[in-house]
């Protein structure tokens, strides 16, 4: 890009900024809206407050490793370990409560998580292997390691059911959780200066370097909150099905970048938003969600998730090519 | 000079907009063959979208273009080369990882049966080179390169084939002194041989080196259109701004008072590509580090700030030793840095003018690690104020939408509401229009008024001649001159520059 097209898009930017912004979450509210909307007109049930519960507890695993997984691609990195990580936690978190009690295994759980991060962290940042191959990497080694200590069969846990209590409206912890999560990191992001950070390391790395900026401590930082929320996914779940088995989170990744890319953060990094993604799971979880009320089998919301994907994002580059001329 | 009757190019009444920008209102422009036309115009005044309508990058909305009378659609970019048009784009579009000779037949090559002919490759790439008197092996992968031997690369691509009108969108930004002169005889051989050349350029004094013609752009319309003999700088430039504009031939050289102890003394620092360089910087003065591409000039200042290491020597920073390992300890220290590309490594892109110009503030306007947004914008209000930055009053609006004088006051106002005491700016006024670059000389002589001390490295002569105090000349990493104030002068500092330069 020359100066010249900045310099040009100087005149109107006053008056096009405002048309630039507000579309760009607009038109996935709009979307889950009609979405919505037709589900409503064909199932009674969509509308209720308990399909709503169901919808919001669905994408809790999802949600919660996808508020880890938005600070990292706003950063520009990214995590596809968030799955296997997780069923590493379960098991990690299944053997130590048969052998030293429930309390224990759960600080374990979350320095399994958290180790989990440090490595990812430690290989892209200090090693400086590429993002994409350090975690595709350690998606195998932990799905290995999980399959090779686990065994074929699953592994029971007792007396952990937190995640499916249900203490107020009806709403079980393991949506509040995801709540609270989606809050924390939306708050993170948008008020922080850990966030700023993190949208100027994803802008510019280098430009956020030579403003003093300590990027790379700042990625480590960020690889580590994933692998809290692998920890905490891998509770969750661990309470959630009562038991930890070798196939627990597969294809877990895709449906979490799927879900932020959808909310608008893009895969250079520099924009996005929690509420972004937060929509992104939305869109995903009420498509699923509809279809099952409608009785549409579960591999044909597969076939809609992987399109929606790519319709949101063609319109999303038609958006920037008429904008950008 | 050699002037055909009838133009080659032709273009009547073109007119272009960007969704709701209007960026070309009805230019015309006649090219005639065999002679060079220089087109100016600030930034922002269209000119690199007019000469992509010319190489088919872009559609106009209206107008016609006519070769040799006929009328011509550009529908694409392979159309307007089949009728011999060439641009050499100022940013470089190379592929780093082929070969120099790859490069050079980029989307020509010679191939029969859709399998490359070598042996023609390298011949076309040997030719090209030569034809430019440049001496670079064409076996080299291009990202091993050069910056100017990159541009000359694009250059020699543009030459290959049959071309009847060449576009050169400001080629010698990144060359040497005689790169620039091999480039200029390649364009007066090309004129003898009847190519119509469209020269883009922010250098007057290469506009009445090399062009028959002038053509000025100003605001998407066509503001001067002549012969380069029957006009001067000044016509030019109030043709280009739309108003008298002082030329600072030598306004108010910044008077230099209470020089205490320095600020900043270097000695005999050595790095990556630069040795034994040894300066100083008093509060009140600005230091101009001139050295034209390659020697080593921004690796200094990079050095200094922590972004670059360091090999041997030692540095001072208000008396106490310092030796920065990464640039959050420079800034700390209350050390300012604006870098050589502004778009690789000085802006935060997609990110609001507020944000770029607080962050390296961003804990001073925090509390408990929380952004004081009205903070933010209040600390943008100021200096949009102070700096005269045209954009929101709040900084709102994404920075790529300034221009680049804005964006580069944005970046240096980074440093100011930082409160960084020393300033270490690199080719502070690239890609700067002329008003806004005297805006920014300006705005320097204030600074050091107030006993900042500043550092230029620069390869412009018009940022040291405009605003140091004394300079410094650096040729292939190493000092070669000190100039006083009264010595410092665009003949002296190219004379020190150049005469070893070249050795």
């Amino acid at each position: 890009m020359s100066d010249e097209t900045n310099g040009v898009a100087m005149t109107g930017a006053a008056a096009s900024k405002r048309t630039i912004s507000v579309p760009e979450c607009a038109a996935l509210v709009l979307f889950l809206l009609l979405e919505i909307l037709f589900f409503a007109l064909n199932s009674p049930y969509f509308l209720t407050w308990p399909n709503w519960v169901n919808i919001f507890t669905a994408m809790s695993i999802t949600g919660i490793l996808a508020a880890g997984g938005t600070i990292l691609l706003i950063g520009g990195q990214f995590d596809l370990s968030v799955g296997s990580g997780m069923a590493f936690v379960a098991l990690v978190f299944a053997l130590a409560a048969q052998q030293f009690g429930i309390a224990p295994a759960v600080l374990i759980a979350l320095a399994t998580g958290i180790g989990i991060g440090v490595l990812n962290g430690f290989l892209v940042t200090v090693v400086g292997v590429n993002a994409l191959i350090t975690t595709l990497g350690t998606l195998a080694i932990f799905r290995g390691l999980t399959l090779s200590i686990g065994g074929a069969s699953s592994v029971r846990i007792n007396g952990f059911d937190w995640a499916i209590l249900r203490p107020l409206f009806d709403i079980p912890l393991s949506a509040a959780l995801f709540v609270v999560v989606a809050i924390v990191v939306g708050v993170l992001l948008a008020r922080t200066v850990f966030g700023r950070t993190i949208y100027a390391i994803g802008a510019n790395e280098a430009a956020a370097r030579l403003v003093g900026i300590r990027t790379k401590t700042t990625l480590f930082l960020a690889f580590i909150g994933s692998g809290l929320c692998m920890a905490l996914t891998g509770l969750v779940s661990a309470s959630q099905l009562g038991s930890t088995s070798g196939t627990t989170g597969v294809g877990l990744e895709l449906a979490v970048v799927t879900a932020i890319i959808l909310g608008g953060t893009t895969l250079k990094g520099g924009t996005g938003s929690m509420f972004g993604t937060v929509l992104g799971l939305l869109i995903v979880g009420v498509l699923n969600n509809g279809m099952t009320l409608m009785n549409i089998n579960s591999t044909w919301q597969q076939v809609a998730a992987g399109t929606l994907l790519i319709l949101a994002v063609s319109f999303d580059q038609i958006r920037q090519r008429f904008i950008r001329g | 000079m050699p002037l055909a009757t009838e133009p080659f190019l032709s273009v009547r009444g073109i007119r272009k907009a960007f969704g709701p920008v209007k960026v070309l209102h009805g230019v015309d422009l006649d090219l005639p063959a065999g002679s060079v036309t220089a087109l100016l115009g600030e930034n922002g005044a269209g000119k690199s979208t007019f000469v992509r309508i010319l190489a088919g990058d872009h559609a106009p909305d209206a107008g016609e273009i006519r070769i040799d009378g006929e009328k011509f659609q550009f529908r694409s970019v392979g159309k307007a080369r089949e009728a011999g048009i060439r641009l050499i784009a100022q940013e470089i579009a190379d592929a780093p990882t082929l070969s120099v000779a790859e490069n050079i037949s980029l989307g020509a090559q010679p191939a029969r049966w859709g399998f490359v002919n070598r042996r023609a490759v390298r011949k076309t790439a040997h030719e090209a080179l030569d034809a430019l008197g440049a001496d670079i092996a064409l076996d080299a992968k291009v990202e091993t390169l050069r910056l100017g031997e990159r541009q000359i690369i694009e250059i020699a691509r543009a030459t290959v084939g049959a071309s009847r009108c060449v576009i050169f969108d400001e080629p010698t930004a990144a060359l040497s002194d005689a790169e620039t002169r091999r480039l200029f005889a390649l364009i007066e051989r090309m004129r003898n041989q009847g190519v119509a050349i469209l020269y883009i350029t922010h250098r007057l004094d290469e506009v009445f080196e090399i062009a028959d013609r002038v053509c000025v752009l100003r605001d998407g319309r066509v503001s001067l259109n002549t012969e380069v003999d029957a006009v001067d700088q000044n016509t030019v430039v109030t043709a280009m701004v739309g108003r008298e504009l002082a030329v600072a031939e030598d306004s108010a050289p910044p008077e230099v008072r209470s020089l205490g102890k320095p600020l900043l003394a270097v000695e005999a620092l050595s790095g990556e590509s630069f040795e034994d360089v040894s300066l100083s910087v008093a509060p009140g003065e600005i230091v101009g580090l001139y050295g034209k591409v390659g020697s080593g000039v921004p690796e200094f200042a990079a050095t200094l700030f922590g972004a670059a290491p360091r090999h041997r020597g030692a540095v001072h920073l208000d008396g106490a030793p310092v030796h920065f390992k990464h640039p959050a300890e420079a800034v700390a220290q209350g050390v300012g840095f604006l870098p050589a590309d502004r778009a690789s490594e000085g802006l935060l892109q997609m990110r609001t003018a507020a944000e770029n110009l607080s962050a390296p503030s961003w804990a001073h306007l925090s509390r408990a690690g929380f952004i004081g947004r009205r903070r933010e914008a209040d600390a943008f209000r100021t200096w949009h104020r102070t700096l005269h930055i045209r954009s929101r009053p709040d900084g709102s609006e994404r920075i790529t939408t300034l221009s680049g004088g804005n964006q580069q006051k944005i970046l240096l106002g980074r440093w100011l509401e930082n409160g960084s005491r020393l300033l270490l700016l690199v080719e502070p006024t690239r890609g700067v229009d002329v008003g806004a670059r005297e805006e920014i000389y300006q705005l320097l002589r204030n600074l050091a008024r107030e006993g900042h001390g500043i550092l230029i490295a620069s390869s412009d002569y018009e940022d040291i001649t405009h605003a140091a105090t004394r300079s410094l000349v650096m040729v292939r990493g190493r000092i070669v001159a000190e100039l006083e104030r009264e010595d410092i002068s665009v003949a002296s500092l190219t004379r020190v520059a150049g005469g070893a330069a070249h050795v």
